[in-house]
């Protein structure tokens, strides 16, 4: 059976982390969130993939190319413009023939959501769970196991259990598809929805995991339970005196000073070098290359390729983008915090300061929770920010 | 240069050598051929890309065979000439990479015999000379003719009544023997067995090899035999394949950040660079072919400024065939595959000079990380487009990280300064990737100049060698003819050409020459020529002097070399595309030139 995995998608709602790079790639646990996708799938025995790619593709092949690292065999179809997910569907139709699964690219999910899926052996189906926010999602009518509906963002909680957005389809899907895009609607949705109106859609209920990211400060969330199942592994070289605790996983050729202490779960990718009495404490995920300065504290945030945080700095329920750097004693701590994206304000209870790639951030620059600093935006020492910095800015 | 396939074992050998050719294709294209003992000798061959070959193949049955796929060097390409070539009786099949020197005495005294040549190639000559020392058995004829042979070659070769067993040999062209169960095959590079065994045994000069389903014994040009364990192939085949991209060489250039990463890897803390000399010399000779010229040239630079030694680079056919003065600097070796003929000839010219040798190299276990006495590894993995792109940026990385630990290890360094250098070396990753991302913009320029007969590429300083590599890749794959001149040397001659048919691309980052490089954009502007800059970020001035810029970050203006040349890449790419030239496989040119 092949699986289409939708990941054309821009994810516009991620802020500055999905300047460069589609929503798909943005790593937790030091993964792209798509790899969890291919590796349910390919634990589940579905090997043949198509993915759709779109903005941004070649992040995408470049990091899973042909697919066999991955035990996985993978073709890719590029969706030009990104109208909808019913739309990113039919950009593969050539690819498909028979019964197909359906997934979306960004949701991260364990192979319990692909076998639950895979139990249905007929028709069409579609996996619903519970949410603790259905108001965000498609919220699912069901009966006796049959999808009656499903209601995009309801105003009112009908219900508590959501479309996941994976589906078992079959060819008989495309006819319909191209009848809604004639009225204009080319999200996959509305065209399941229609389908049930003439067809039995199996609603298969899964107990899986399905983490979905609607905002940069979910990716915490998403990275938590990616490091929950981080594996023991010590690399490079770790000097006298140093403290770990947990299961923490330590890339090649990473220098870790004396005196840091790390707490698990905890991953650091290759190339990351841990200054003297640093603290590194759950749940935190280092990418490539990361250099974290003497007598820094980092505590569930999520540092990507080539950050630098300087000596003596404050990192907490953070993300920070590839490349972005702070001299010393940068302060990034955590609290309730209010963050503009899209136009739209959000209420955080926990969160620090989210930083985009490549952005400078001068000595002692402080940074209220929930600041955002748009990419490649250059901070002066001493600065004191909140709000929205703007891509490309400069605060003196 | 040429690729050479052999096989013995089980299956039946056709797909299994077609498939290894295929893989062995970016070393040659002009012609291909299979030879496959089965009840008799076959041999088919023809003028052509290997898929045009295998279309036209009849049904080939055996299980014993070898194939090659060459890039002429003596005599045109043709069917004639392609390889293998038999003997008089037809019974004998033989493989040949690299240049039989004494080949037209050979064929004199073999007519003389009565041996009848079909051939233009030099190759001819030792198929004859094996069938003259023929008594039954091919391990010792091959043996024998090669005492009497000159010159560099891998073979590989069959005989109809020796069914189950190839002959290989090595002397000064590259070949490995890869070790399977019940099955043993032979290649002149490893991504040939790779889909079949991870478990190879590199020959060395002067060795053969008799290989059969069962066994893979190596002997000396004696024949004694030499017990060698084979090695395992950590990198796998899928490193080698597309990936959903359009060309190999777009996926390379994509692939940069993650390779310059890995030569960085574990290096940048304690500049800890697999221990080379850092002392006992006085200078440096950078010594290199082509591309990795281009790296050394910028290599000069990157040592005298960081390292303050004085440094020289040379074209390694020149260098190895030149008296050199009496002084014995440190000589850097610098190749890509480590097979390139000419780089191994003046590293062992550098010996015999007395030299120190230090190699930079991508390929693990290579000639010339063998015959230098230290080695540098690039880790870009390998690459498999003809031009050099993720090889040549890691190639330059590799330099730097030479230039600190030398500077430190001479005290011309502070530790102050160069940790401040070491964090501009962890940021390249990034600068590439910023110009990646840019690549939708650089398309549009291609679209936008890559209609001209001819271009310019200027630049000064450490920015003067990149753009004559920026130029040697928009030659080799687009075939626009291109230049690159010192801009300052423009004035003296090259202005004359200069005119509105001619488009520059101008390097004029923020550095030291950088108000020079804006009077030098004045000289081509006032001569009406469009103007491409490559620039610094923020640099608000430069967009008011020239039609469009592509801007890539600011970093200390020894560093710039990395992102700017990941420009020129991406232009030349899609400059080549929109014209539909065959972008992985250029004509007449072959990825490692392992013949003078």
């Amino acid at each position: 059976m092949k699986a289409v995995i939708l990941s054309a998608g821009e994810g516009a709602r991620m802020g500055p982390f999905t300047a460069s790079e589609p929503k798909v790639m943005i790593p937790v646990g030091n993964r792209p969130i798509l790899e969890y996708v291919v590796q349910a799938l390919v634990e589940n025995g579905v090997h043949e993939l198509v993915v759709v790619v779109g903005y941004h593709r070649e992040r995408i092949l470049s990091h899973f190319q042909d697919g066999k690292a991955y035990g996985a065999h993978i073709r890719y179809v590029i969706q030009g413009k990104q109208l909808g997910t019913a739309h990113a569907l039919a950009a593969a139709r050539a690819e498909l023939a028979d019964r197909f699964i359906v997934l979306n690219g960004s949701n991260m999910i364990d192979a319990r959501v692909v076998e639950d899926l895979l139990g249905q052996k007929t028709g069409p189906a579609v996996v619903i769970t519970q949410s603790d926010r259905p108001r965000s999602y498609g919220v699912v009518t069901v009966e006796g196991g049959r999808l009656v509906g499903i209601t995009e963002k309801p105003a009112e909680v009908i219900s508590n259990l959501i479309n996941t957005g994976a589906y078992a389809l079959d060819a008989t899907i495309f006819p319909e598809i191209e009848r809604l895009a004639s009225q204009g609607k080319h999200d996959l949705p509305s065209v399941v929805s229609g389908l049930a109106g003439t067809r039995e859609v199996a609603a298969v209920r899964t107990q899986g995991m399905w983490v979905d990211a609607l905002y940069p400060w979910d990716l915490l969330r998403l990275n938590q339970s990616a490091l929950a199942s981080v594996g023991d592994v010590r690399s490079g070289t770790i000097e006298p005196n140093v403290t770990i605790r947990g299961r923490v996983s330590i890339g090649d050729g990473c220098a870790i000073r004396s005196g840091a202490y790390l707490q698990g779960p905890l991953a650091l990718g290759p190339g990351c070098e841990i200054g003297p009495h640093a603290v590194l404490l759950p749940s935190t995920s280092l990418g490539k290359n990361v250099r974290i300065g003497a007598l820094t504290t980092v505590s569930n945030s999520i540092l990507m390729d080539d950050v630098s945080i300087g000596p003596s700095s404050v990192v907490q329920d953070s993300v920070v983008a590839s490349g972005a750097t702070a001299r010393a004693g940068l302060m990034a701590a955590s609290g309730r915090g209010d963050v503009q994206v899209e136009g739209e304000w959000h209420e955080v209870p926990q969160i620090g300061a989210l930083i985009g790639e490549d952005v400078e951030l001068g000595n002692g620059a402080s940074l209220a929770c929930g600041t955002v600093v748009g990419t490649r935006a250059r901070v002066a020492d001493g600065a004191r920010l909140r709000g929205t910095i703007p891509a490309h800015g400069t605060v003196l | 240069m040429c690729g050479i396939v052999g096989y013995a074992g089980r299956r039946n050998a056709l797909p299994i050598l077609l498939d290894g050719l295929k893989r062995l294709e970016y070393r040659g294209y002009d012609s291909a051929g299979v030879a496959i003992v089965g009840s008799r000798l076959q041999v088919e061959k023809d003028k052509g890309f290997i898929a045009d070959l295998e279309a036209k193949l009849p049904p080939m049955v055996g299980t014993t065979g070898l194939a090659h796929t060459r890039w002429a060097t003596h005599g045109p390409p043709n069917q004639v000439n392609a390889h293998p070539h038999v003997d008089c009786t037809g019974k004998l099949a033989l493989a040949h990479n690299g240049i039989i020197e004494n080949f037209a005495e050979l064929r004199e005294d073999l007519e003389a015999k009565g041996h009848t040549f079909r051939t233009q190639t030099d190759t001819e000559s030792l198929v004859h000379l094996i069938e003259s020392l023929y008594r039954g058995n091919l391990e010792e004829a091959v043996r024998e003719a090669l005492h009497a042979v000159h010159g560099s070659f891998a073979i590989a070769a069959i005989h109809a009544d020796e069914p189950g067993r190839v002959v290989g040999a090595r002397n000064e062209s590259p070949l490995v023997v890869g070790v399977g169960p019940d099955e043993n095959f032979l290649a002149s590079d490893v991504p040939a067995l790779l889909r079949y065994t991870d478990k190879v045994i590199y020959l060395m000069d002067g060795e053969m090899v008799v290989l059969t389903p069962t066994s893979a014994v190596v002997k000396d040009s004696q024949g004694t035999v030499v017990e060698r364990a084979p090695e395992r192939i950590a990198w796998n085949l899928e490193d080698a394949e597309k990936g959903g991209f359009e060309h190999f060489m777009l996926k390379e250039i994509f692939e940069q950040p993650k390779a310059v990463h890995e030569t960085l890897l574990g290096r940048v803390a304690n500049l800890e660079v697999d221990g080379f000399f850092t002392e006992g010399f006085t200078g440096v000779k950078l010594v290199a072919c082509g591309t990795s010229y281009h790296a050394a040239l910028v290599g000069k630079y990157i040592l005298e400024e960081i390292a303050r030694v004085p440094t020289d680079a040379e074209l390694a056919s020149e260098y190895r065939y030149a008296h050199g003065p009496q002084e014995r600097p440190l000589v850097i070796l610098i190749s890509q595959s480590g097979e390139t003929a000419d780089t191994l000839g003046a590293a062992r010219e550098a010996k015999r000079r007395g030299c120190r040798t230090l190699a930079i190299c991508n390929v693990v276990g290579s000639t010339l990380t063998r015959e230098s006495d230290k080695t540098i590894y690039t880790r870009a993995g390998p690459e498999i487009g003809v031009a050099a792109t993720k090889t040549f940026v890691t190639q330059v990385v590799a330099l730097y990280l030479i230039a600190l630990r030398m500077g430190l290890d001479r005290g011309l360094l502070g530790y102050e300064e160069a940790d401040r250098l070491k964090d501009e070396l962890r940021s390249l990753p990034r600068a590439v990737q910023s110009v990646l991302n840019q690549s939708r913009f650089i398309e549009a320029l291609a679209e936008k100049y890559g209609d001209a007969r001819d271009m310019f590429y200027i630049g000064r300083h450490v920015n003067y060698p990149i753009a004559m590599e920026g130029a040697l890749k928009l030659k080799e794959i687009s075939y626009i003819h291109a230049e690159a001149y010192a801009a300052g040397e423009l004035k003296h001659g090259p202005l004359a050409l200069v005119g509105p048919s001619t488009p520059i691309v101008a390097i004029a980052v923020r550095d030291a020459v950088y108000e020079k490089m804006r009077s030098n954009i004045g000289e081509v502007a006032a001569r009406g020529a469009p103007i491409v800059a490559i620039g610094t970020e923020g640099d608000k001035e430069l967009s008011k002097f020239v039609d469009d810029v592509v801007y890539v970050p600011k970093l200390s203006p020894i560093f710039y070399p990395i992102p700017v040349t990941v420009v020129t890449q991406l232009f030349g790419y899609y400059a080549a595309k929109r014209r539909g030239c065959p972008i992985d496989k250029p004509r007449n040119l072959a990825k490692s030139v392992t013949v003078e």
